[in-house]
């Protein structure tokens, strides 16, 4: 091999990358708070909906869970135009993740309902707390126990998921990258540096992620 | 007047009807306990007492006023004057020991958190668990985890006491450091409706024995007229079938 690494350049261009790593995390987030919300809404409505609702949200989850979220961005970026509404790719890309990951925190929000135990509900109420304390005191503190070791692993396969940006031209990491290395040529230590970040960025979501979750809900999680 | 006061008494589930005719009283300091065979509708009964299950005729008095079990705020007062420790123990899994018997106080009573945590202290230690407050329930035994449960529903300060089989799911060398807790209990002049199948103990403890099957009362007495001179044919059985255990 003749290729004579020139790390220089990347380096050169580490601000500019941190600044897309950012832009990376806020893709990630932004997915995952609505895909959560879409997740309790469908779950709830899977667990407790009458059987139209139980049936829609269903077919919701199967039709997301069974498409490549690329193509769902897609149908969005080029779909949404040709009924008269234009988005900006950004916005595009949160609402395919957006959807796409609402499917799946379906499934993981549900798993969480059915884990209440109904005897540690029936304590609550004997006790005499109302449905709200009920909620909040114990059922919602155990669903969320119970799934967010699942919650954790999903958020960092957003962040990963979330380089399809670089598909419709969205600045995050991937895209970036793609940029810089078109214009300097140093593709594999554009590469090499951008792989380095995703794995610090997914590192220290894993342990801050980690961490909270055994201070807030008690999860035994290992770090690594 | 009855602490107490429970007239035909009826529940179903769906077309079973669990609970036919239940009548029975308990007087103020009275540890009465509950005896049947599997099915009988002894948890039903603690249940519908808790409003936990709705009845579906008679009546339940407590210092003779009659509760509605459809009102929820009538419900709500009963659940502060009435609590029910069950054969699982269902303590709050997300929370410590602590917490699990201060919630209720704090939450719902809304009484000043540093009162009510010295008050669980307090009952924390006649049960016998002074060194276990920051322990989590899936930390503790069985025999622990039941001896908060009993803490838990102490910490409320209620008048009567239910207790559903609340040794059955222990291990043997477990059940006596529960039952001593209950002793110390009945010996404090605690209201108790006790169901259990440990013979020995209700014959120690309870004022009065009543006798279920098939959702009726069939016999009720001291614990030397059930256990020794049964009149009915079917407590007879049982008894004997019991004791012979
Ligand atoms: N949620 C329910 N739905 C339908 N039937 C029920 C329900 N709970 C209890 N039953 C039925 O009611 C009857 C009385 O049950 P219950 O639990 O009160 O009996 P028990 O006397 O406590 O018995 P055990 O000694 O086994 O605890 C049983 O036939 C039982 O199958
Ligand atoms: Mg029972």
């Amino acid at each position: 091999m003749n290729y004579t690494f020139q790390f220089g350049v990347a380096l050169a261009q580490l601000p500019v990358l941190l600044s897309a790593a950012l832009v990376t995390l806020e893709l990630a987030f932004l997915a995952f708070w609505g895909g959560a919300l879409i997740g309790v809404a469908g779950a709830t409505a899977k667990t407790y909906g009458g059987p139209a609702l139980r049936r829609l949200a269903s077919a919701y989850v199967v039709f997301f869970t069974n498409t490549p979220a690329l193509l769902q961005i897609y149908f969005i970026y080029y779909g949404l135009p040709e009924f008269g509404v234009l988005i900006p790719a950004f916005i595009a890309v949160v609402l395919g993740l957006m959807l796409n990951a609402g499917a799946y925190l379906t499934e993981i929000m549900r798993a969480g309902f059915i884990s209440v135990r109904r005897q540690e509900v029936e304590a609550a109420e004997t006790l005499g707390m109302s449905l709200f304390q009920m909620v909040r005191y114990v059922i919602v503190p155990h669903i969320a126990k119970t799934i967010y070791p699942s919650l954790a692993n999903f958020f960092i396969l957003l962040v990963l998921g979330s380089s399809m940006g670089a598909i419709f031209s969205v600045n995050e990491l991937t895209g970036t990258a793609i940029d810089i290395s078109t214009e300097n040529y140093r593709w594999l230590e554009m590469f090499l540096l951008v792989g380095v970040i995703y794995i610090a960025l997914t590192f220290i979501a894993s342990v801050s992620l980690a961490l909270i979750g055994r201070f807030a809900f008690r999860v035994k999680a290992k770090v690594f | 007047m009855h602490h107490l006061e429970i007239a035909s008494l009826g529940c179903r589930y769906g077309k079973l009807e669990v609970l036919r005719n239940v009548s029975l009283t308990v007087a103020k300091g009275e540890v009465v306990s509950l005896i049947g065979p599997s099915g009988s509708g002894k948890s039903t009964l603690l249940r519908v007492l808790m409003g936990l299950t709705p009845p579906t005729r008679g009546e339940v008095k407590i210092d003779g006023e009659t509760i509605d079990y459809g009102s929820s705020r009538c419900v709500r007062t009963v659940r502060e004057r009435m609590a029910i420790v069950f054969q699982q123990y269902n303590l709050f899994q997300n929370m410590d020991v602590l917490r699990n018997v201060t919630i209720a106080p704090v939450k719902i009573k809304r009484r000043p958190r540093p009162e009510v945590e010295a008050d669980a202290k307090r009952i924390l230690a006649k049960v016998g668990l002074s060194d276990k407050h920051h322990a989590y329930p899936d930390e503790l035994s069985g025999g622990q985890q039941q001896r908060v449960a009993i803490a838990r529903a102490l910490a409320l300060k209620p008048e009567i006491l239910l207790l559903d089989e609340v040794t059955s799911a222990l291990d043997p060398e477990l059940v006596n450091e529960v039952l001593d807790t209950i002793r110390g209990l009945a010996a404090d002049g605690m209201t108790m409706l006790i169901v259990s199948h440990e013979m020995a103990f209700v014959r120690e403890v309870a004022s009065r024995v009543v006798m279920m099957d098939n959702g009726q009362v069939i016999e009720e007495g001291s614990p030397r007229q059930i256990f020794d001179a049964p009149t009915s044919e079917r407590c007879r059985e049982f008894v004997g079938k019991i004791l012979r255990h």
